[in-house]
C-alpha cells in the first residue's frame, strides 16, 4: 500500500482532502494512512487551518428558533459525566494566596467594630474577573443558636434583573453536588439564615457561589445559571 | 506555519467548549449564540437548501455537545473545529446517492451569489477570523481564486471542477496547485 512517503506528495494531498478535491479511491487511500500517521493529520490540521476561515464568503445568517429548540430537546436530559461545580475551570484564577483575598481579608479582619463572635469560616467571593464582589462568612454554626452567615458586599453589585434571583450555594467539594442555601437581596450588608438541617454540613463547605436563577430560584435544585461570583471557604477556627 | 494568537472570541469559545465537556448546559447556549449564525451561512451556502441546512445544523450542534470534550485548543482554532464539522457533514450530505443525481448545486456560479448580500470576497475581507486569508486570496490569479472557493464550497473534484468551468482537466488542475502554493506561502509570512 501506498504510504506517501515524500513531503511534498503529502502536502498537495493533504490540502486536496481539506478543498474536497481529493476523492475516491485516492481519497479512501488517504484516509486509511490518517488512521495512524499522525505526522499526515498535523499535515491535514495545517491546511485545516489555513483553507477553512474561507467559509466566512458565506456571510452570517441566523438560522430559526426551531433549530435551537430542536437541538435543545435532542441534548435535553444530558446531565451526565463530571458537573460544572467540579470544573478546574470554575475555579481557574481562584488564588487563596492571592493579593486581593489577602487585602480583603486582613481588611475584614482589622475593621471595626470587630464581628462579634468571631468568625469561623470566610469565603471571598470573586467574580469573573478574579475581583472580590462578596465575603461571605459565619462564626462556628453548631453554637449558634440562630444559625446564619453573614455577606458583605465589597464591590458594587451587578443590577439583577427583573425576572431573575440571586441563589447562593453551598459547595461540599468533590463530586458532591451544590446545596442551595437560599435567595440573597441587592441590598449591601445581610445576615441570612441558614436552614438547621444545613449546620451540620455547613463546617465542612469547601466554597460558597452564586448564580443567577429564575425569580423564584432554581427549579431543579441545582444551578441552572451563570455563576457570577465563587470563592472557597477557608477555616479560619 | 506562524499561526497568530488566539483572539478574544476563540478564547471564550474554547473555554465555553470545555464547559459544554462538563455538560452545562447554559454554556452551550451561548456557544450556539456566538457561532450559530456564521455556521448556518456556511451549511446554506453549501446545501442551497433550507430544509436540508437547518437538518445539518442541528445534527452538527449535537454532534458538537457530545464532542466538546475531543477538541484541544492546541490543535486547532475552536471556529475552525466547529466549522469543519458542518462543512465535512454537508459535503457528506451532497455525496449521498439520492442527491448527486441532481445537478443543481452545480448551477450558481461562486463568483455572483445569487441574491443581495455582499459577494464572498467582501464577505471573506469583513470577517475577523479570515483577515489574513482574504488578503492573500486577493493576491491570486481570478481563476485561481475561483476554483479553490468552487471546490470548497461545493466539494468538486478537479473533473468537476473541469466541467463546470468549461475547461481542460490540466488546466484547472494547476489553477487549483498553484493557488493553493501561493497560498501556502502567503500566509506562512503573514
Amino acid at each position: 500500500m501506498a504510504t506517501y512517503k515524500n513531503p511534498q506528495l503529502r502536502d498537495k494531498l493533504a490540502a486536496g482532502y481539506v478543498l474536497g478535491t481529493l476523492r475516491g479511491r485516492a481519497r479512501d487511500r488517504f484516509v486509511a494512512l490518517l488512521r495512524y500517521d499522525f505526522d499526515l493529520r498535523r499535515v491535514v490540521a495545517e491546511w485545516e487551518a489555513r483553507l477553512t476561515p474561507l467559509a466566512a464568503a458565506a456571510g452570517e445568517i441566523a438560522p430559526p428558533a426551531r433549530v435551537w429548540q430542536a437541538v435543545s430537546r435532542r441534548i435535553g436530559g444530558a446531565a451526565r459525566g463530571a458537573s460544572w461545580w467540579e470544573s478546574l475551570a470554575l475555579w481557574r484564577g481562584l488564588a487563596i494566596a492571592g493579593t486581593s483575598f489577602a487585602l480583603v481579608l486582613a481588611a475584614y479582619v482589622g475593621m471595626a467594630p470587630r464581628p462579634e463572635p468571631p468568625m469561623a469560616m470566610v469565603a471571598v467571593m470573586n467574580d469573573d474577573k478574579g475581583q472580590p464582589a462578596l465575603v461571605v462568612s459565619w462564626p462556628p454554626m453548631k453554637a449558634m443558636r440562630d444559625p446564619h452567615i453573614r455577606i458583605k458586599v465589597v464591590q458594587e453589585h451587578p443590577v439583577m434583573e427583573s425576572g431573575t434571583s440571586w441563589e447562593m450555594w453551598m459547595l461540599p467539594g468533590g463530586k458532591a453536588a451544590p446545596v442551595s442555601l437560599g435567595l440573597i437581596t441587592t441590598d449591601r450588608d445581610q445576615v441570612m439564615k441558614i436552614n438547621p438541617a444545613l449546620v451540620n454540613k455547613m463546617g465542612g463547605a469547601w466554597g460558597i457561589a452564586m448564580s443567577v436563577e429564575p425569580a423564584r430560584g432554581s427549579p431543579t435544585g441545582a444551578p441552572t445559571g451563570p455563576v457570577i461570583f465563587k470563592g472557597q471557604c477557608v477555616k479560619i477556627l | 506555519m506562524n499561526r497568530p494568537a488566539p483572539d478574544a472570541l476563540a478564547l471564550q469559545l474554547a473555554e465555553l467548549l470545555a464547559q459544554c465537556a462538563l455538560k452545562n448546559q447554559h454554556s452551550f447556549n451561548k456557544l450556539y449564540q456566538l457561532t450559530a449564525a456564521k455556521l448556518y451561512g456556511v451549511a446554506l451556502r453549501i446545501l442551497r437548501r433550507q430544509d436540508w441546512a437547518e437538518e445539518v445544523l442541528q445534527e452538527c450542534y449535537v454532534n458538537i455537545w457530545n464532542h466538546a470534550g475531543d477538541y484541544a485548543m492546541a490543535k486547532s482554532a475552536p471556529l475552525t473545529w466547529m466549522t469543519s464539522i458542518v462543512r465535512n457533514r454537508c459535503l457528506d450530505w451532497l455525496r449521498r446517492p439520492q442527491t448527486e443525481a441532481t445537478g443543481e448545486q452545480y448551477d450558481v456560479a461562486v463568483e455572483a451569489w445569487q441574491d443581495d448580500a455582499p459577494g464572498p470576497m467582501e464577505q471573506l475581507a469583513a470577517s475577523s477570523e479570515a483577515a489574513a486569508l482574504a488578503r492573500c486570496m486577493q493576491q491570486l490569479d481570478a481563476k485561481q481564486r475561483q476554483s479553490i472557493m468552487l471546490a470548497f464550497f461545493n466539494g468538486l473534484s478537479h473533473s468537476e471542477l473541469a466541467a463546470h468551468m468549461k475547461q481542460p482537466l490540466g488546466t484547472v488542475k494547476t489553477w487549483v496547485r498553484r493557488g493553493l502554493e501561493r497560498l501556502k506561502t502567503c500566509l506562512g509570512t503573514a
